[in-house]
């Protein structure tokens, strides 16, 4: 049974939307005949390289949350798990336009990928300039021979935060997506899940799961993974998701890394921070520092139990623009 | 039937399939909730009637009529299916723009513009179990062919072929891709929107 604090189902992502931009007008501004795109306050940022996102909703705060300074200018959010619409999008980035051109980054989804392009297109004919990203961090989702296949997940949050703090610096728009593409081929996640979510509007859980089992590598909306099996220890699962994040991107004795423990939803910090610990001492066994630590919710979906680990290998200028400041109600640094 | 494709003809066309959806919804969201999200039925629905909204606002250059009806269907959803129906719409606009007619003959052609931009869209090729088999199939039967009448059986013909063909064939994409064994048996729901369109439109000729 569905157990959801709510109204209508349809009513779910706009009551969430207006709840949002209201409890935080400094931050969030509706725009769009339908108010599914949500923008800076004081959008466009005359003279500054724009940043793009969007998705389906239920991943709070991925992706809206991630508008504010430092981070993302606009973004197009669909109903839970759908991707938005070709107009909206496009208008989204008719928000974030200001003059300089603007960067779309999003995550390399098939419906997503196609709006995305779609509207770009379209933008075409306005005279708008954008540079696109996708982001396929999920290494569980294909092996390394189709990783331009994989999905993009919680590394995503990593291309946010760095492209938004170079266009807050005042770069080109090449210069801004050259920086989201380097953070991105650096950054590799794994997830695991223990409970499944429920689509308002379907009313049932996206998958089935026993209640002693665990799914290493399963996809943010119930794509399958990479092994099904009974739950293990925090030890145990750390030790297999790294051995899948390094298997595809080894570290050296002497790399730096952003480490991000990420809650799918309904676990815990605490349970985030045993994952951690464990993550800093098999890192600290292979001479790897975690120069940037981040431990929390920051690509969720819904009230999924599970999460997912995010290395990121640093080079200067990547740790640098992870360390500059950014402001949205879900993150400040 | 007119000696050419006009406006009016894709009015005519868009009159048959609006009410043909509706009929159809509910084995659509059925098929399409086997392996996805079981909204297919909604999705083309909703396209369809928001097209018929349009028809008196088509302009007469068949280019802007193509136009005007991908730009309805990208207003109206965000599904994968109509950005790629909404895709090949845009490619018949830009190859029709400027003209008033089109002869019967260059149907054939138009769609295989459309295949062809619908695939780079979609990153998937034919043979993949989609739509654009269905699409590519109804394209081959109509080359060269004049008659309206005589097309729209053959249309019909082809459509019902590549469900046939594809049925027992795994998906290879999409979401049916991750459950490419599941998919095994099972008709292609895009490729079952398409027979229920030819269907519509032989039937009213």
């Amino acid at each position: 049974m569905m157990k959801k604090v709510m109204n209508a189902p349809q009513a779910y992502v706009d009551e969430m939307l207006s709840g949002l931009c209201g409890a935080h007008p400094e931050y969030y501004r509706q725009f769009g005949l339908q108010n599914r795109v949500i923008g800076r306050p004081n959008a466009p940022i005359e003279g500054k390289v724009g940043i793009v996102t969007g998705g389906g909703s239920g991943h709070l705060p991925v992706f809206t949350g991630y508008v504010g300074e430092g981070l993302l200018d606009a973004c197009a959010i669909g109903n839970v798990f759908a991707s938005p619409t070709v107009d909206q999008i496009a208008e989204a980035i008719r928000v974030a336009n200001g003059g300089k051109g603007v960067l779309l980054l999003y995550g390399n989804y098939g419906g997503d990928v196609m709006n995305f392009e779609m509207a770009a297109e379209m933008l075409e004919l306005e005279d708008i300039l954008t540079q696109t990203v996708v982001v396929a961090d999920d290494v569980a989702s294909a092996p390394p021979e189709d990783s331009q296949k994989r999905r993009g997940v919680a590394g995503m949050v990593l291309g946010f935060k760095t492209a938004g703090a170079k266009a807050a610096q005042g770069a080109r728009l090449a210069e801004v997506a050259a920086v989201a593409q380097k953070t991105l081929d650096a950054t590799r996640t794994m997830g695991v899940a223990l409970t499944p979510c429920t689509v308002p509007e379907a009313g049932n859980p996206t998958f089935e799961i026993g209640d002693d089992e665990m799914e290493i590598g399963m996809g943010i909306h119930g794509e399958p993974g990479v092994r099904r099996g009974p739950l293990t220890t925090a030890a145990d699962i750390t030790r297999e998701i790294l051995e899948g994040i390094l298997g595809d991107q080894p570290l050296a004795n002497g790399d730096k890394v952003c480490a991000m423990i990420n809650s799918l939803g309904a676990t815990p910090p605490e349970e985030l921070y045993i994952v951690y610990g464990h993550v800093a001492s098999k890192l600290k066994d292979l001479g790897v520092e975690i120069a940037v630590p981040l431990v929390g919710r920051y690509a969720t979906s819904m009230e999924m139990a599970g999460l997912s680990i995010s290395i990121c290998k640093l080079d200067d200028e990547i740790q640098s623009l992870l360390e500059a400041s950014c402001d949205c109600a879900f993150w400040k640094v | 039937m007119a000696n050419k494709l006009t406006v009016n003809s894709l009015r005519w066309a868009i009159q048959q399939i609006a009410p043909q959806m509706e009929v159809s919804a509910e084995e659509l969201n059925a098929l399409d909730g086997q392996l996805g999200d079981g909204d297919l039925g909604v999705t083309v629905v909703n396209g369809s009637k928001a097209i018929l909204g349009k028809i008196a606002l088509l302009p007469d250059d068949l280019g802007g009529s193509f136009l005007k009806c991908a730009q309805t269907l990208m207003t109206e959803g965000g599904s994968s299916f109509g950005t790629l129906l909404a895709t090949g719409m845009m490619s018949i606009a830009k190859t029709c723009k400027g003209n008033l007619s089109v002869s019967w003959a260059e149907i054939s052609v138009l769609m295989g513009g459309a295949i062809e931009a619908m695939a780079r869209r979609g990153r998937s090729n034919l043979g993949d179990k989609t739509v654009l088999d269905a699409l590519e199939a109804i394209r081959a039967a109509l080359e060269g062919e004049q008659d309206p009448r005589v097309m729209t059986e053959l249309a019909d013909r082809a459509a019902a072929e590549a469900l046939d063909r594809f049925r027992y064939l795994p998906a290879k994409q999409g979401r049916a891709r991750i459950f490419s064994e599941k998919s095994v048996g099972l008709d292609d729901p895009g490729q079952l929107v398409i027979k229920r369109i030819t269907e519509a439109l032989r039937e009213a000729k």
